[in-house]
């Protein structure tokens, strides 16, 4: 056992510090640190296009396709570095998602056409799983691709595709053989622009638009687009949630926002003292951490496939009801630190544009939002309640 | 003891439901909240018809002389509608305002414009560095001149400020200590507003007091009473917000219940998961305590005791709270991804509550409070 970080760990965490201390202007920091929902497009692409240059974008992938094969621990502490230098969220659909499964399954025609946009940031995608009648019980999904010739005909309805609206393609999970529940769903690649293909937004609780219901009317999809053999799409969604297992804790975002509530703390005033100094918050700050410290050890010994009494599968639930937990008591705490002033709705214009003055320090925008919208982060990825059932199942047999 | 409602409490409910029930739906509500006041003039002119702004004034000056129990009564009703009219602000913070100065002239031009719903007053005490109005300091100022007083000075996120007919003020007039109260029309020359949507869709105002005349009659509060004048408002209006709280928590419940009894998922309804219903009834455990403490600071606003109201009230404040974020989050839970979208009603409550909890003092504030006050 070794419980260090190596030396050569330590030194790719400077070069990547440097690497960002260098590209990062205090504008895009700026933006990335608000924590709007959804974040600045422009910033992402910009950024995935930097990060690729330096062959850094896909962290995740094959290097025969791009990724910068790097160790499990080294992707952790690069994530960690980013989030904590500030630097654009990638788009996690296309880099995290569906990138490693074209990788993995899909035809060399495919992976020809789509791997390198996703690289260059030039092309970004949403994830069409869920539909209306389906959530938890995806596997209920109604959306049916039906072999016509060279083409599929798709005929369905989406909900919750995130960033349906501004997104080049969508992956998409649809019935190619209607007679059975789990077998004949096929995973779809689908241009958004394609006839036929309708987004509505949805207004989301934080007042933003994030997500979008995606209606298929009669798409027609060239047959070569199914990923994979059709029927397999459980194996590959399988495969990509292995791929992620340890995502779901957000724990590079959960450091950050540590660093906000310091922040926050130390800027706002509690009896004419900083906040920061008030024994009561410094208790409720310390406990957070304490959480969060707990969750990145977590975290690394799954990355460092330590040995378990329990099932891998029971660990990364372990990680997603922990961590967004902590998701929503972090960004509670930062609402809180912030008092009455976290009310303040701004819109994303004012949030970026940072319209900062006496009364209303930079720190403010942004901050209730984060919160607002991280309630979702108990539902999505698979909801609490649903994790608890497989936890329970897999650790236990119950 | 008795808890049960009196005929004219039953009215008061009934009418008040009827009302959510058929005026306060969800897309009238976000209307509301797009319109520069932030919330609807036809629900305002409506509660004036019913007499709900006059509830707590006194006859004397065109009130209904009812008492705090009475306003519970109403604002857990309207609660349940997500009812963003500024009656607690308006009628119960600065109405109380008004209705224990000892400027007889005053009160009673306005009271009865108060009660009527003609005039609609919010309050600008807290300041930049305060975190409520308790620990505010006030650094505006009136200057004597011959006349009255010239005021200068910034109050910060003023709630409603931005649709007030008039201002009540705090200042320290120079040379004295402790602050008095004034009351202001806001066409007074010399005060400008910057005015800012909040959460739950209504809007505040940062309010700048720049050479503002402040005649003699303005006086409502001198430095002897101003601060136990304040200390009574906010402790009312600190309940009839709970009231409107718990109205939020019981519309959680009902909306979260029938949605668990029709959607389905793995063939069978929600309700069928024992999970969910075991939380169902966590959030109705939460909801009876925090209800049982309206109840104990209902009481203790009916005593003279001042110490013994900040108590219970700072313990409503606390209870209500934490049962409401946790009723209101749960709910969200609950629903699914549909709770977290702007097209339904409980993430909606989750922000009413959200900033009900900031109001007056927050958790922290007020359960220090109450370590201060243990014995
Ligand atoms: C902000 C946001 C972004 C999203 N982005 C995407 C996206 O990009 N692509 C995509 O495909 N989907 C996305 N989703 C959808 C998300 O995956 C679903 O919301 C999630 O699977 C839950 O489904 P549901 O919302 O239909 O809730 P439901 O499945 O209806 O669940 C409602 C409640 O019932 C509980 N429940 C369900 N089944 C059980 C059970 N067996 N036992 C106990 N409790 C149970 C749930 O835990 C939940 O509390 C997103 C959702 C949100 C909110």
């Amino acid at each position: 056992m070794n419980l260090q970080l190596n030396p050569e760990d330590l030194a790719f965490r400077d070069e990547v510090r440097a690497f960002l201390k260098a590209n990062l202007s205090p504008e895009v920091i700026y933006r990335s640190r608000t924590e709007v929902h959804p974040p600045n497009e422009d910033d992402r692409r910009w950024w995935n296009g930097v990060l690729n240059k330096k062959g850094w974008a896909a962290p995740s992938w094959p290097k025969q396709y791009g990724g910068p094969g790097w160790t499990p621990i080294q992707r952790h502490l690069f994530e960690m570095e980013c989030r904590l230098a500030g630097a654009p969220e990638l788009r996690w659909q296309g880099l995290r998602l569906i990138g490693p499964v074209i990788c993995e399954f899909a035809s060399e025609a495919l992976k020809k056409r789509y791997l390198p946009p996703i690289l260059e940031g030039t092309e970004q995608w949403a994830q069409g799983f869920s539909e209306p009648g389906a959530g938890s019980d995806l596997a209920s999904l109604k959306t049916t691709a039906l072999l016509e010739g060279d083409e599929y005909v798709v005929n369905g309805q989406k909900l919750w595709t995130t960033e349906a609206g501004y997104s080049e393609l969508g992956f998409f999970l649809v019935r190619t053989d209607t007679t059975s529940k789990h077998g004949g769903i096929s995973m779809l690649i689908i241009d958004m622009k394609s006839p036929g293909v309708t987004v509505r937004p949805i207004e989301m609780i934080n007042g933003d638009v994030s997500t979008y219901e995606v209606f298929l009317d009669n798409v027609r999809v060239p047959k070569g687009n199914l990923i994979g053999e059709p029927g397999s799409a459980w194996t590959q969604t399988k495969f990509l949630l292995a791929n992620e297992r340890t995502s779901s804790a957000d724990i590079d975002k959960a450091q950050g926002d540590l660093r906000r509530i310091r922040d926050i703390a130390r800027k706002t005033q509690k009896n004419g003292r900083p906040l920061l100094e008030d024994p009561v918050f410094r208790q409720q700050l310390a406990q957070l951490e304490l959480e969060v410290e707990a969750l990145d050890w977590a975290v690394l010994r799954v990355l460092c496939n330590a040995p378990s009494h329990h099932p891998v599968a029971a660990s990364a639930s372990v990680l997603k009801i922990r961590g967004s937990q902590l998701q929503h008591k972090l960004t509670r705490l930062a609402v809180d630190a912030l008092g009455l002033r976290s009310l303040r709705l701004y819109s994303r214009e004012d949030a970026f544009g940072a319209s900062a003055s006496d009364a209303w320090p930079e720190l403010v925008p942004g901050v209730m939002v984060d919160h607002l919208y991280m309630r979702a982060c108990t539902i999505y990825g698979g909801a609490t309640e649903v994790q608890k059932n497989i936890i329970a199942k897999q650790a236990f047999g119950l | 003891m008795d808890f049960d409602f009196s005929d004219e409490q039953k009215m008061l409910t009934d009418s008040a439901a009827r009302y959510v029930r058929e005026r306060c739906d969800l897309d009238s509500r976000r209307k509301a909240a797009k319109t520069p006041d932030g919330f609807s003039r036809q629900h305002w002119a409506h509660f004036a018809q019913q007499g709900w702004q006059a509830l707590t004034l006194p006859e004397a000056h065109g009130g209904l002389g009812l008492d705090m129990v009475d306003m519970a009564i109403l604002m857990e009703e309207l609660g349940r509608g997500l009812v963003a009219e500024p009656l607690v602000d308006s009628t119960i913070l600065c109405g109380e305002l008004l209705v224990s100065s000892r400027n007889e002239a005053v009160a009673s031009e306005l009271l009865p414009l108060l009660a009527s719903g003609d005039a609609l007053l919010a309050l600008a005490h807290r300041e930049n560095d305060g975190r409520c109005e308790y620990d505010t300091q006030v650094t505006a100022r009136a200057k004597p001149v011959e006349q009255g007083w010239i005021l200068n000075g910034s109050k910060h996120q003023v709630f409603y400020g931005n649709a007030a007919t008039h201002l009540v003020v705090s200042a320290e007039i120079s040379g004295e200590m402790g602050y008095n109260l004034f009351v202001l029309d806001v066409t007074s020359p010399g005060i400008t507003m910057d005015v800012y949507p909040l959460i739950d869709g209504t809007r505040a105002a940062d309010i700048h007091f720049s050479e503002v005349a402040v005649p003699p009659s303005a006086q409502i509060h001198s430095a002897g009473s101003a601060a136990k004048a304040m200390d009574s408002a906010v402790n009312n209006a600190i309940v009839a917000l709970s009231a409107a709280a718990l109205g939020s928590m019981e519309a959680v419940m009902a909306m979260t219940a029938d949605y668990l009894k029709t959607r389905e998922q793995y063939g069978q309804p929600l309700a069928k998961f024992q999970a969910l219903k075991h939380r169902m009834a966590e959030m109705l455990v939460e909801t009876e305590q925090a209800r049982a403490m309206l109840f104990c600071a209902l009481a203790a606003l009916q005593g003279s005791d001042m110490q013994e109201r900040r108590h219970a009230v700072s313990g409503l404040k606390v209870l209500m709270a934490q049962a409401g974020l946790f009723v209101a989050g749960q709910g969200i839970q609950l629903h699914g991804g549909i709770g977290v979208t702007e097209e339904y009603a409980v993430g909606h409550h989750y922000k009413a509550l959200m900033v009900f909890e900031k109001r007056f003092g927050d958790s922290d504030f007020h359960l220090a409070r109450r370590a201060q006050l243990l014995t």
